[in-house]
């Protein structure tokens, strides 16, 4: 076997701490090395011409790239392998720079070990085994999994590309948080107002298959083949006959019963609900909790008003079975609920705020909801206890957030904002009220974002006062309000009215849970992960999946909008070709040797290892062994090191090239 | 070699996604660290065999480490945590037969964790330093009249002797 | 004990099983393993505290499997096994090398064997691996006999031992095991007398690489027990088999045992109990503890 060795000084990146002639003029010297040599730029053009000639010239079969990481560069000189006639998975990379140049001073023992990194490469190289790229089919159907803003353009985008989607809400209608806000920063533009038409065009979209209130309950397979099981949650209501007259959530006696979660908890639902008037799809879903039919069997005042039988209260749950080439995770954020300290949870909670205890401490959502035109106080500011119109209101900022020892380190981005919105919206109807708001620091980039704090401070008047808060308590219906103004170095108390907690984003309940079944990896707060935080903030690690809007991080509509869109196109990438091309990196069986002990398929986090018949001439299954399904398997090489017989091998990282590595230390 | 000028071997098995990664970031980040360690990357800490270890201790390995990502965030789901307890046994064992605790250790580094890499692979060498050549196990290559042929020592003169007749 | 012959021979004449895997006697205080595969010899089957071996090792032997199929069909294969050594077959049936159905376990209620043959049975003789036990009844089987008496009580021999290993430092349990280790000639007796230990071809046997040197040196025997008792972590179900075939004495169930204990203590886990859970080999659990990485 020829193999050349070629030692890139990557200008003076790897030159300055490695000999990089010494290198090249010691490799010479290996077992199989016909040629060695140092360029500045391997990468250049030059430089890859010059492996392409000495390929060609010396007949090479392999070569050794003494270069920066192969996360950087290994695919280009694989390029230059395969234009001069090698296979590219005969090329191996020494990392000269992250992994020597770089992190070392010494110069003698950093070039000694450059040279041991170019031996254990070439030993490797000289047990690799051409392998050739494998190709599967893809399905050009995308699931979008909730469908919040985010989810909604990321299912239009994809729609409107021409191809499948399936959009997935867990709720009875879509719209997510965004349908709750009143007015949106920083233009004050009503948010209801444009969002609603962007629900009724995915409600109408041809290519759109809309499921609400419906939950992924199983995702098998891999990029461009998943299959994806929903589970359609009963309704208890015949879509098929339902027009959405309304008529069964008017008569319904259940008045008390449940909280509305639409209206954050500030006002009733019936039984039989809508969440909102303008809720996409507008058919109603019964609450099988608090139905009275449910509880003593009785009742049925919605079957007797509907004029067309589409109440069903033995509807079951169904479950959907749906093929998907890519999915695009939108499972948004929800509020951290500063009264409730979650078992095992990593929160202390607030209890000091007093929020749950005072009527009038509610959350920024509650706060939207207040502020709304079709909210519980239709637009007037009402205070929740005694619908008094609050004249005094105190902002508190970064409740939960930026609180390594109460609450999460991160900074949930958009409560600056929207707290400015909220004191502006508050002065703009009520002109004679005060608005304090207790901060850290004002986070405003964006475009048009500082303006609008400012805005807000020198036009409405609104009092911002930096510090924070120590303690609320309730005095004859008012609250003082304690706190410390920092700037001025003094404590500062203040009789509010009403108190309004800009409570920390933080991932979904079921986040983890979610990701465990897509198999997506996620942070310590529950957020997912993306596969590469500057580079490939779209995509999970897992193929074939990406994020989009707050499950992957805290966000403002905007960002939401641009990440899903970006989402989109990502998916649309994917559906460009009819066949994915994949690293042939799999595992293999030897059919002789296994044993049958299956250990490899218990381990395999992707399915991918079959049972395989093994039959003698008569047709007679002598063994049941295992195989490994090509497209399902990532190449992780569990099995491998699982399997007590080493019977399976990972193709390109199998064991007698780490053997010779280890060998070669 | 004397004790005086011993430098430890020590051999790191990554996975591809985290630790190698990881690495990465730490010589992108300009860190420092002893040269006597050498990475050998899988494509995933589930894939290391306990084999691996005890054929890096008969070739001279003084430490060794191994690295995958953290939990939950293994980029194959669940490669790290059949490694967990593949690991916790394997541990075990070693430690029963003798080996010392330092001399196999194991972490987990995300590929953000570039100081954190640093900080791991400087414990191990000092670790090892600490305690010396791995006698024990070296002693168990004894018996062999001839040891493994060591791969062709480079002869600095050579190079010059050619650089010179060039 | 006619019980068992009684059973056994119904067993064979209306074709429920093809053969019994059983003991003979073979003097007073000697048995040894008999495949029973016609109903007149049922009657030279017996069941006592000199049945040492642990029969479900022949579960997996071809030639034995190749017993049960007779004219297109699959049989039965009859099994006399002790409590602990239905512990194996359960282990074999998770790792798939066996079905339930395939086998026809007659589970012998169990009071302990002796150490070796020829001796009294007595509490000073009883086994070591039945000082711990506490599984003197089948916990699957198909047909339970035998009669439910006493187990000498005696102290845990094995568990002192490692103890005793435990307490020494590193550098001497090195010694202590390099130098038993060193005893090995490699025959792999261990191997063919563990019934967990099916694989077709062992990884000491793979060549390309080579994973474990074959050869009886310091190194090779090194790397193969601690190879044997890593792939036995966990699942070894302890009938000791494998250090009752030792013939050079290395006292493998200090390994087997320490390990055992690691499952229990690490994982509350014991292997072959029952069929219902997964194995811990090839299971994960998150919460699993994190201490050993940094």
């Amino acid at each position: 076997m020829k193999i050349g060795v070629f030692i890139c000084h990557c200008g003076e990146n790897i030159g300055r701490t490695v000999d990089c002639p010494r290198v090249s003029k010691a490799c010479q010297w290996l077992p199989g090395v016909e040629v060695s040599l140092d360029y500045k730029y391997m990468c250049s053009d030059p430089g890859q011409n010059m492996i392409k000639d000495e390929i060609r010239k010396k007949k090479l079969d392999a070569i050794v790239v003494g270069s920066c990481s192969p996360h950087m560069h290994e695919k280009t000189f694989r390029k230059a392998a395969v234009d001069a006639g090698i296979n590219p998975f005969l090329v191996e990379i020494a990392n000269l720079r992250e992994h020597c140049s770089w992190v070392h001073d010494d110069i003698d023992a950093a070039t000694d070990k450059a040279i041991d990194l170019v031996r254990m490469a070439v030993e490797k190289v000289k047990r690799n085994q051409p392998l050739t790229t494998i190709e599967v089919p893809v399905t050009k159907r995308t699931l979008v999994i909730g469908g919040g803003i985010a989810g909604i353009q990321a299912a239009l985008d994809v729609a409107n590309a021409g191809y499948e989607v399936v959009l997935v809400e867990k709720e009875p209608s879509i719209g997510g948080h965004m349908s709750q806000l009143s007015e949106t920063f920083p233009t004050l533009d009503c948010s209801q107002c444009i969002l609603t038409p962007r629900m009724v065009e995915v409600y109408q979209h041809p290519k759109i298959k809309l499921m609400t209130y419906s939950e992924v309950e199983k995702v098998e397979g891999f990029i461009g083949n998943f299959t994806v099981t929903i589970r359609k949650k009963a309704r208890h209501i015949d879509e098929s006959k339902c027009t959405g007259c309304g008529l069964c959530t008017t008569k319904c006696p259940v008045k008390k019963k449940a909280f509305n979660s639409f209206e954050e908890n500030l006002a009733y639902r019936p039984a039989v609900y809508v969440p909102f008037p303008q809720a996409v799809p507008n058919i109603p879903v019964i609450d099988e909790t608090v139905c009275t039919y449910y509880k003593t069997g009785k009742c049925q005042m919605c079957v007797k008003v509907c004029g067309r039988e589409a109440i069903s209260f033995d509807q079951q749950d169904t479950l959907v079975t749906e093929e998907i080439g890519a999915i695009i995770v939108a499972t948004g954020y929800k509020l951290y609920n500063i009264e409730k300290k979650p078992e095992g949870s990593m929160i202390k909670g607030y209890g000091e705020y007093g929020y749950g205890k005072y009527k009038d401490v509610v959350d920024g959502l509650q706060f939207e909801r207040i502020a709304s035109a079709s909210g519980p106080t239709s637009g007037e500011f009402k205070r929740p206890s005694d619908g008094k119109e609050p004249k005094k209101i105190v902002f508190i900022q970064c409740v939960g957030s930026r609180d390594d020892s109460k609450g999460f380190s991160y900074c949930s981005k958009i409560c600056c904002m929207y707290t400015a919105k909220h004191a502006m919206l508050y002065k703009h109807k009520v002109h004679d009220g005060e608005a304090y708001v207790f901060y850290m620091d004002i986070r405003s980039g964006g475009k048009m974002y500082e303006e609008f704090v400012r805005r807000a401070i020198e036009e409405d008047g609104v009092k911002y006062i930096r510090g924070r808060v120590s303690k609320i308590t309730e005095k004859n219906g008012k609250y003082i309000v304690k706190g410390e103004d920092t700037l001025a170095s003094m404590p500062i108390e203040i009789d509010a009215d009403m108190v309004v907690l800009a409570t920390a984003m933080i991932a979904q309940t079921e986040a983890s849970e979610l990701a465990q079944t897509i198999g997506i990896p996620y942070d310590k707060y529950g957020f997912y992960n993306e596969a590469h935080p500057k580079l490939r903030p779209i995509e999970s690690t897992t193929g074939g999946v990406f994020l989009a809007g707050a499950c992957q991080s805290p966000k403002d509509i905007p960002e939401s909008v641009a990440m899903a869109s970006a989402a989109a196109a990502k998916a649309m990438v994917l559906f460009g070709s009819d066949k994915l091309e994949r690293e042939p990196v799999v595992a293999k069986v030897n059919e002789l040797f296994c044993a049958g002990c299956f250990l490899c398929k218990k381990v395999c986090p992707y399915g991918a290892v079959e049972v395989k018949e093994m039959k003698d001439r008569n047709g007679v299954v002598y063994k049941e062994i295992a195989y490994v399904n090509e497209g399902l398997c990532q190449g992780c090489g569990t099995c491998t090191a699982s399997c007590p017989s080493k019977s399976i091998e990972l193709a390109g990282f199998n064991n007698e090239e780490v053997f010779a590595q280890i060998a070669a230390l | 070699m004397s004790d005086k000028n011993w430098e430890p071997k020590i051999v790191a098995f990554v996975c591809n996604w985290c630790t190698y990664t990881g690495a990465d970031l730490a010589g992108t980040s300009r860190l420092k660290y002893p040269t006597n360690v050498k990475l050998i990357r899988v494509m995933c800490s589930g894939g290391i065999d306990p084999v691996f270890i005890l054929k890096a201790f008969e070739r001279g390995a003084d430490g060794i480490l191994v690295s995958g990502c953290h939990p939950n965030d293994c980029h194959y789901n669940a490669g790290n945590f059949h490694a967990r307890r593949r690991w916790t046994f394997f541990d075990e064992l070693l430690e029963y037969l003798g080996v010392e605790k330092g001399r196999l250790q194991f972490s987990w580094v995300s590929a953000s964790e570039g100081k954190k890499f640093v900080d791991v692979v400087s414990k191990v060498v000092n670790d090892v330093k600490e305690m010396g050549p791995f006698k024990s196990y070296d002693e168990l290559n004894s018996e062999f009249m001839t040891k493994f042929p060591d791969m062709p020592e480079i002869d600095k003169n050579m190079i010059i002797k050619e650089e010179e007749a060039v | 004990m006619e019980e068992l012959k009684k059973l056994a021979k119904e067993l064979l004449e209306n074709k429920t099983v093809a053969a019994v895997i059983g003991y003979q006697q073979v003097d007073d205080k000697r048995t040894k393993p008999i495949i029973v595969t016609t109903p007149e010899d049922a009657s030279k089957l017996v069941f006592n505290e000199y049945c040492l071996n642990n029969l479900a090792v022949y579960l997996t032997k071809a030639r034995i499997k190749n017993l049960a199929k007779q004219n297109g069909t699959t049989l039965k294969l009859g099994i006399v096994a002790k409590p602990c050594d239905i512990h194996a077959i359960v282990a074999l049936i998770q790792e798939s090398q066996l079905k339930r159905e395939d086998v026809y376990i007659i589970g012998m209620n169990c009071h302990g064997v002796v150490k070796d043959y020829g001796m009294d049975f007595s509490g000073e003789t009883l086994a070591t691996k039945c000082t711990p036990c506490d599984s003197h009844k089948p916990l699957y089987s198909d047909s339970n006999l035998g009669e439910v008496k006493d187990t000498p009580k005696v102290s845990d021999e094995v568990l002192e031992k490692i103890q005793a290993v435990e307490k020494m430092s590193h550098k001497e349990r090195f010694e202590y095991f390099k130098k038993e280790f060193d005893k090995c000639i490699k025959c792999y007796a261990c191997r063919a007398a563990c019934p967990l230990c099916y694989c077709q071809r062992c990884i000491t046997d793979k060549t390309v690489p080579r994973w474990v040197e074959s050869s009886p040196h310091s190194r090779g025997n090194f790397s193969w027990n601690v190879v044997r008792a890593f792939h036995l972590s966990g699942r070894c179900i302890g009938c000791g088999e494998c250090e009752r075939a030792c013939p050079m004495d290395i006292p493998l169930s200090l390994l087997n045992r320490r390990m055992t204990e690691t499952a229990k203590q690490a994982f509350a886990y014991v292997s072959g109990r029952s069929l219902d859970t997964p194995t811990l080999v090839g299971s994960y659990d998150v919460k699993d503890s994190d201490e050993l990485f940094m």
